[in-house]
């Protein structure tokens, strides 16, 4: 058994773990926050990066395309709010579970109608390659460019987190994912709290959105990665920042690992559903995931 | 021992009169049984018991013997008792006793009170069509036909119900009242099957039921109505009333889709039937409308209807009252009070309104923070100190 | 005044409960099923019979399947296109290892395989409900779709992955027109219809319906959970599977897997969004919304460009169809959440009433 080899796959599973982690802190936000369950996470990182992407294209200088992007996400957070939850406001989650459906399609839709469906590259100034005083003295090959992800995706978290527990608007979208209508009666200025959320999101998805672009460059494709987020929030529990991490990591890995020494006998492509698969045992054991709420249903 | 006992032969019943007597040896118990239970053999018949315990002292020691023997001369002649106690203190007394030992306690505040209640039992039990023949042991009115014993229930760290137990007798209406939050829909839910008890037993009809799953209960003949109403939202009333009638239906989803035959004749024969249940509710008029539109105290009574349609041995009605006014609940009292009448339905009722409640119920079992804290027929119950200490207020 | 039912009474349970009590009702669907079988296979061109019709049909199937599953036993499916996948490859194979056996058959038979792939990946619905469900059936999606691409037997070891369907022939004739091709679409999508009909108005319908709209109460009715839910699972994967064998035998012409991809998922699920979740009509109506979307925009490509002078760029339309169909979803959900079927529904009070308001 070489451990080297080992560690090396168990190390790339767990850092494109980490990517995915970013994509589903997003869903992690929404859900906490307005308790929809927005499958338009993976349109809303590939409408970001690509939006990025064409602006800097363009010539538009590098911060000056991320603050636009953030503005655009900022819009794009209003105007879901207003068009699509607002009017759905006492719905069935279900009900709002497959308007976000419908909102993917649209912001695909919307995204390739402005910039066009070509691929695009994406160049943040960190190589992909192997870390080398790492690979010389252990002979172990770490990518820099995942590690750099990695620490991004863990500061995010750490913001993210700080935010939630102990600032008044982070208390305030707790009370909204409870129960919105205790929240309406309490006080709290909905409307207001969820296109907070919404852009929240919207910069979290962006922030992935580089980070995908920048590795497996800018294409529809990006939206399957979404999908991927799914089976990670599902291991994690659907309300909890570290669940988003944890699940991140163990799907990575499993995934990378499952690959590299299970795939050789069943013909490889195991990584289109095996994530899929490791989430449904994993509901079948413990459906609340690991840090989510179990839900009593009362008669 | 033999000038205490007398046998009324015009109203079936043996008076056993207690006055001024002490218990004091296992003797004494004894001398006493004896003598009934020679008496009764020597009828051949099974009689009501009225026991008057005015100044009766039975010493604690002696206690458990005359409880046991008691109770084997019920279960050999008995079809019912009641008692008779003119001091507060003796009919507390007794009460404690039926707590713990799990009897009715049955207790009137004099002889004529409890000739009454005797009375009444005995119109109910002609209804039903029981006999007094000797040997008919177990089933009979002193066989309940459902019994819950040492039910205790928890959620997390949170103990819903703590160790209680009572009977309900077949063909009676029983009610479970007590205060928000005393455990009532949760011993519904347990009776029902939705919950498991983590210990207790439950017996329906003699055989141990306990770990059976809801839908099992139902096939046993278990029907109930909720608190905060489970129609289905998506079908109109006849439909939901329809799936009442899912356990008697046969057939499956091969002559379902072949519809003309089989299938046809089923639903045709269905809707007679539930046709009669809507006649009977008097609900024709909203057959069609999906059950959503329907307001507040039309859809209790269509779940009342669905439930029927089930044709059940047990009736669960989980606050069946709530939310209407006077007319409506009017209508749904004179609708329980004929389901019990007509189909000799048993039927176990939770309910807050107080004067429905002492109304119609033949017996009452009051809860309090997850416990029993009282039982007895209403007038048993409205007088007892610790339930309107707990619950009913002055009075 | 002309859809006036004064004067139909029922005297009958049976004549209460059959499918079109109204007499006009019945009259307008003897007129479309003449204008179905008679009419459009010898008025309709070829382009109309075998890029609209059939695949329409097919699609309507389909979207029954799901409807079944999703509308009436609220069990939401996102794997459609899986089952489909397992008719079409089971059909394949039974044509080809079993010759002599008629393709009718061999199409219930990839229907019961799907049926059976469905009980499979429906026993996680015993424990999981809503969304997680979804997610679930993702599971099932795309491991079938890897399955069936990675395991050679089902492709005959074809080397390209792509199978070419074999020519469907029934007692020596042989249905290669499309005209032909049509009608046996028809003929099949029309038993299985009736069928599904027959079954969501009998016991088994409210059953799902009970299932999906409280299952603790169902519970209390004495209806059991996992049958009745691995039931639904099975019809429904049924209907899809051989839903997807006529997708590869009558329309496609070939067997790929990629032709049962994610997208075709979402696409049959905005179906029964569109149409009317829990309705046989719906499912129609929705099938021919979505079938008809793309050839209605691509058809107005060419006047708006002739109107405002320009060039449109060639990808537009199919990314206008795209947010046309999201647009479009969020529009019923918000509007009229029970779809097309309930507008047509409120369509016929009003026509009750007309010419009067009220």
């Amino acid at each position: 058994m070489n451990w080297q080899f080992f560690l090396e796959v168990l190390m790339g599973g767990l850092l494109a773990g980490v990517m995915y982690s970013l994509v589903a802190l997003g869903f992690v936000l929404i859900y906490k926050a307005s308790g929809v369950f927005n499958f338009a996470q993976g349109a809303m990182v590939f409408f970001a990066a690509l939006t990025f992407v064409s602006l800097t294209e363009r010539g538009v200088n590098f911060w000056l395309a991320l603050a636009i992007t953030l503005a655009v996400m900022v819009v794009l957070g209003i105007a879901i709010e207003r068009l699509v939850l607002r009017p759905l406001v006492n719905q069935p989650q279900i009900t709002l579970f497959m308007a976000t459906i419908g909102l993917t399609f649209v912001l695909e839709g919307l995204a390739q109608l402005f910039w066009g469906s070509q691929p695009h590259g994406l160049e943040l100034g960190i190589p992909d390659e192997p870390m080398q005083w790492l690979s010389e003295s252990t002979n172990i090959n770490i990518s820099q460019f995942d590690l750099f992800a990695a620490v991004v995706a863990g500061l995010l978290v750490a913001v993210l987190a700080i935010f939630f527990q102990t600032t008044r608007i982070g208390r305030a979208l707790r009370a909204v994912a409870d129960d919105h209508q205790a929240a309406l009666a309490v006080g709290i200025p909905l409307r207001q709290i969820w296109a907070i959320v919404w852009t929240v999101a919207g910069f979290v998805a962006l922030v992935a959105g580089l980070m995908w672009g920048a590795r497996n460059g800018i294409q529809y494709a990006l939206t399957f990665i979404a999908l991927k987020a799914l089976p990670v929030l599902i291991l994690g529990g659907f309300e909890s920042v570290a669940g988003a991490i944890v699940g991140g990591l163990i799907i990575g890995a499993s995934e990378k690992l499952a690959e590299v020494y299970l795939g050789p006998y069943v013909g490889g492509g195991l990584e289109s559903w095996f994530p899929y698969v490791l989430a449904l045992a994993f509901l079948l054991v413990r459906p609340e995931g690991l840090f989510g709420e179990k839900r009593i249903e009362r008669v | 021992m033999a000038d205490r006992v007398t046998l009324h032969e015009d109203i079936g019943t043996l008076e056993a009169d207690f006055t001024h007597l002490t218990f004091a040896t296992e003797a004494d118990v004894d001398a006493f049984y004896d003598e009934a239970d020679r008496r009764l053999a020597a009828t051949g018949r099974r009689w009501y018991f009225l026991v008057i315990y005015t100044d009766c002292v039975i010493k604690p020691e002696v206690w458990d013997r005359f409880a046991a023997r008691g109770k084997r001369t019920n279960i050999a002649y008995g079809l019912g008792t009641a008692r008779v106690g003119t001091s507060a203190a003796a009919r507390e007394a007794i009460r404690e006793h039926a707590r713990r030992d799990t009897f009715r306690a049955n207790i009137y505040e004099s002889r004529d009170q409890a000739l009454l209640a005797l009375g009444e039992m005995r119109k109910r039990h002609e209804a039903l069509g029981e006999t007094g023949a000797v040997g008919t042991a177990q089933t009979g009115a002193t066989a309940p036909i459902l019994e819950v014993q040492g039910i205790q229930l928890s959620f997390g760290g949170v103990r819903a119900i703590a160790n209680v137990g009572f009977g309900v007798n077949r063909g009676e209406i029983s009610s479970i009242i007590g205060p928000n939050g005393a455990g009532k829909s949760s011993m519904l839910n347990v009776i029902s099957g939705f919950y498991r008890p983590s210990h207790g037993q439950i017996l329906f009809e003699g055989k141990d039921r306990t770990h059976l799953p809801a839908h099992a209960v139902a096939r046993l003949g278990f029907a109930r109505t909720f608190q905060n109403i489970a129609l289905f939202k998506g079908m109109t009333t006849l439909d939901n009333i329809m799936t009442g009638r899912s356990l008697k239906m046969k057939g499956n989803f091969l002559t379902d889709a072949l519809y003309w035959g089989f299938a046809q004749k089923e639903e045709i024969a269905h809707r007679a039937e539930v046709e009669k249940i809507i006649d009977f509710l008097e609900i024709q008029a909203i057959r069609k409308t999906p059950v959503g539109r329907l307001p507040y105290g039309l859809q209790k009574r269509v779940e009342l209807a669905r439930a029927l349609a089930m044709e059940p041995k047990v009736l669960l009605l989980d606050e069946p009252m709530a939310g209407m006014n006077v007319e409506e609940k009017e209508d749904m009292v004179r609708f329980i009070l004929d389901v019990n009448d007509q189909w000799g339905t048993t039927i176990i009722l939770i309910e807050h309104d107080m004067g429905v409640v002492m109304d119609i119920s033949h017996y009452v079992v009051v809860m309090d923070h997850g416990a029993k804290i009282a039982e007895g027929t209403p007038g048993e119950v409205k007088a007892d100190p610790v339930v309107i200490r707990a619950y009913l207020g002055a009075h | 005044m002309l859809y006036r039912e004064a004067g139909q009474f029922k005297s009958t349970y049976a004549g209460d409960q059959q499918v079109f009590p109204i007499r006009q009702d019945r009259i307008a669907v003897v007129c479309l099923l003449i204008v179905a079988f008679v009419v459009m296979p010898l008025a309709a061109n070829e382009y109309w019979l075998s890029a609209i019709l059939t695949p329409f049909l097919i699609f309507a199937l389909a979207t029954l399947g799901l409807n079944i599953l999703t509308g009436y036993a609220g069990q939401l499916s996102l794997g459609t296109a899986a089952f489909m996948a397992v008719g079409a490859f089971m059909a394949y194979n039974f044509e080809l290892r079993v010759p002599w056996m008629p393709i009718v058959i061999s199409f219930v038979l990839a229907g019961l395989c799907a049926a059976a792939v469905g009980i499979v990946f429906g026993l996680p619905s015993l424990r999981i409900k809503g969304f997680y469900l979804a997610v679930a059936t993702l599971a099932c999606q795309f491991f079938v779709l890897w399955a069936l691409q990675r395991i050679g037997w089902f492709t005959n070891h074809s080397a390209s992955g792509v199978i070419t369907a074999q020519k469907v022939v029934i007692a020596g004739y042989a249905f290669d027109t499309p005209a032909t091709k049509y009608m046996l679409t028809l003929c099949i999508v029309a038993v299985l219809a009736v069928l599904a009909k027959n079954l969501m108005r009998s016991e088994t319908g409210r059953m799902f319906m009970a299932v999906r709209d409280m299952d603790l109460a169902a519970e209390v009715i004495g209806i059991r959970m996992m049958r009745t839910k691995l039931l639904a699972f099975a019809i429904s994967s049924f209907y899809c599977g051989v839903a997807g064998a006529l997708f590869a035998y009558t329309y496609l012409g070939t067997v790929e897997p990629e032709a049962f991809n994610l997208d075709l998922s979402f696409r049959i699920l905005f179906m029964v969004i569109i149409g009317g979740v829990g309705s046989i009509l719906g499912s129609f109506m929705g099938a021919a919304f979505i079938t008809l979307l793309p050839i209605f925009l691509n058809s107005m490509a060419r006047p708006i460009e002739n109107v405002l002078g320009i060039a449109l760029p060639p990808g537009l339309m199919s990314n206008l169809e795209v947010i046309v169909f999201g647009a479009l979803i969020i529009f019923f959900l918000i509007v009229e959440p029970h779809g097309l079927a309930r507008l047509w529904q409120i369509g016929k009070e009003k026509l009750r009433l007309w010419p009067f308001p009220h």
